[in-house]
């Protein structure tokens, strides 16, 4: 399954900025994105054991909302860093159908560039694809079974 | 330059308090890379210490030209590897004060002591309604076995409470022996907040009572001379790897007639004497529990390390880490965003900080920029963070080789993550 481009738009954006900055000006652009995240409310409901996602260094949460055959994804962390990171992962795969968020790799995550930068890897980036995968799985369970 | 507040502001001129830290960390290979584009400041040593030249040219003589395994060949290579790997359980012993090798049982890190001496000791002596006294500041590591000899055998695990400043409530700890308690297990220093434990008082207050109590020295033996006999310890437990030596390698130390009366911990060879199909007899301690083939290169590495701290001189090595700790507290409690905590009057050079309306993970990653490493999170002491009312801490470990100058670069870099955060 390839994803079609004007639904990676976001994505594409982030991996054009990226590449054009030195490693220092990309700590600087996620705390950015961070920041700005920040200012964007994020449901205090649901900030709950439900919607956690298990790390120790800091908190992740992400939820998850279904526009037609659209998945849309919000995320929060208490650490701005990790909410920019965060930021980026749900900003760049919201707006997927089932099957392409089924597709996102590892390879999308690398594509970032994010890896050597910062404390939280790609593992951490790719515990939340994996999160964001199984909550879409969750949900079109869920609405199988209705 | 060698008083507190006089900070040197150049590498290569950190002769402090007459302690040559700049040729101390000419032996120590890491402290010359760069992270990030910059000098490593290594401090996170309380997670694990860097290892200096003699370790590693150590361990890997042994690799190329003594190897085999121990205890069992009746070649040159084996005996002489044995007599060798014997000889660091004297090193040890005499490193910590204790009167005999016997006493010093070789383990894989503090974790594995303390799990043996709960499944033989707390399976043998402790039962149900029985009480084990630990602290509110205790690692992980000495918790568990304990919470896992309650679910096992009813024991009642009882916790001695700290102030806010981080010392131990000694009254409240005298009050708490009375009643059930059989055994206090309970930390030397905290690895979260850097207080020490008046451990021989510790130890006085329960041996009145007749309890016997296992120390927990992971961090006070790296930042102090340790003497088991004077402390009176029944058990004392380190791990290798943060006193500069290699990971895989632990230390029980025991009363010789604790040792005698406790059962073996796993089975398998080198621990017993004997072995048919109906019966086997096991070895006296401290082989009784060190079973299966030993860690071997990392002992040599353990000897070798113990023997370059004991060079140096653990005297002066704490001298010089209470200069770093005075310096950094001095310079911490000078910013205005800094909450510390671990007040303690005896306290080790370990920082446990955060930066007002900054997330400890966002500190962490600006100091990583920098080329400061440091830990953050719950320092597997969560009861304590709990306690403290914190999700998490950033922690500066610091350690011999750490210099003035490295703490001006860790300030500075907390300087930026306020401009970026605040
Ligand atoms: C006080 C204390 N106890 C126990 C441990 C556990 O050490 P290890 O992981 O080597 O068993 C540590 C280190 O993390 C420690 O600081």
């Amino acid at each position: 399954m390839t994803i079609a481009a004007e639904n990676l738009a976001q994505y594409n954006e982030y991996v054009e900025a990226l590449d054009m900055l030195d490693e220092e000006s990309r700590f600087e652009y996620i705390i950015d994105i961070g920041k700005r995240a920040d200012k964007v409310p994020f449901p205090a409901d649901c900030m709950d054991d439900a919607h956690l996602m298990h790390g120790c260094m800091s908190k992740v949460w992400i939820i998850h909302t279904r526009e037609d055959d659209r998945h849309k994804f919000q995320g929060a962390s208490d650490a701005i860093i990790v909410k920019g990171l965060v930021s980026m992962m749900t900003g760049s795969f919201s707006g997927l159908t089932s099957a392409e968020l089924a597709s996102v790799s590892l390879d999308h995550v690398r594509g970032l560039n994010l890896g050597a930068l910062t404390m939280q890897r790609q593992v951490g980036m790719m515990a939340m694809l994996k999160h964001m995968q199984k909550l879409s799985l969750q949900a079109a369970r869920a609405e199988a079974a209705d | 330059m060698n008083a507190i507040g006089q900070p040197s502001s150049q590498p290569g001129h950190n002769i402090e308090g007459g302690f040559d830290v700049e040729r101390i960390r000419q032996d120590f290979p890491i402290l010359s890379r760069q992270i990030h584009g910059k000098p490593l400041v290594y401090f996170d040593s309380g997670a694990s210490a860097q290892k200096p030249r003699a370790v590693i040219d150590a361990m890997t003589e042994v690799l190329e030209n003594q190897y085999t395994n121990v205890h069992r060949g009746a070649h040159y290579l084996s005996q002489t590897l044995t007599d060798r790997y014997e000889g660091v359980r004297e090193t040890i012993a005499r490193f910590i004060n204790a009167p005999s090798e016997n006493q010093i049982v070789i383990t894989r890190n503090t974790t594995e002591a303390i799990n043996l001496v709960a499944a033989t000791y707390g399976r043998k002596f402790l039962g149900k309604g029985d009480g084990v006294l630990v602290s509110a500041m205790e690692h992980h590591a000495n918790i568990v076995p304990w919470q896992m000899l309650r679910d096992e055998k009813g024991i009642e695990l009882k916790v001695a409470p700290i102030d806010d400043a981080g010392v131990l409530d000694l009254d409240a700890y005298a009050a708490l022996l009375d009643g059930n308690t059989k055994l206090v297990a309970i930390t030397h220093c905290s690895n979260v907040l850097g207080t020490m434990l008046p451990a021989a008082e510790i130890v006085g207050l329960a041996h009145e009572r007749g309890i016997p109590v296992l120390l927990d020295g992971s961090q006070a033996v790296v930042h102090g001379t340790v003497d088991v006999q004077a402390l009176d310890a029944d058990f004392y437990v380190f791990t290798g790897h943060k006193l500069y030596g290699p990971n895989a390698i632990g230390v029980l130390y025991g009363k010789a007639e604790l040792l005698a009366q406790m059962p073996p911990y796993q089975g398998g060879g080198d621990m017993i004497a004997t072995v048919t199909f109906e019966k086997t007899t096991y070895q006296e301690p401290p082989y009784r529990f060190e079973a299966g083939t030993p860690p071997i290169v990392e002992a040599i590495g353990l000897g070798a390390a113990i023997d370059y701290v004991s060079a140096i001189g653990m005297e002066a090595i704490a001298a010089h880490e209470r200069l770093l700790l005075a310096y950094a507290t001095e310079r911490l409690m000078a910013l205005p965003d800094i909450q510390l905590f671990g007040t303690a009057p005896e306290k080790a050079a370990i920082l446990s900080f955060i930066q007002q309306g900054i997330h400890p993970f966002d500190t962490a990653a600006t100091l990583d920029r920098a080329g400061v490493a440091v830990r953050v999170g719950q320092h597997c002491a969560e009861p304590l963070m709990a306690r403290l009312g914190v999700d998490g801490t950033v922690r500066a470990s610091l350690a011999m080789y750490n210099t003035t100058y490295e703490i001006d670069t860790m300030i500075k870099a907390l300087e930026r993550a306020r401009t970026l955060f605040g």
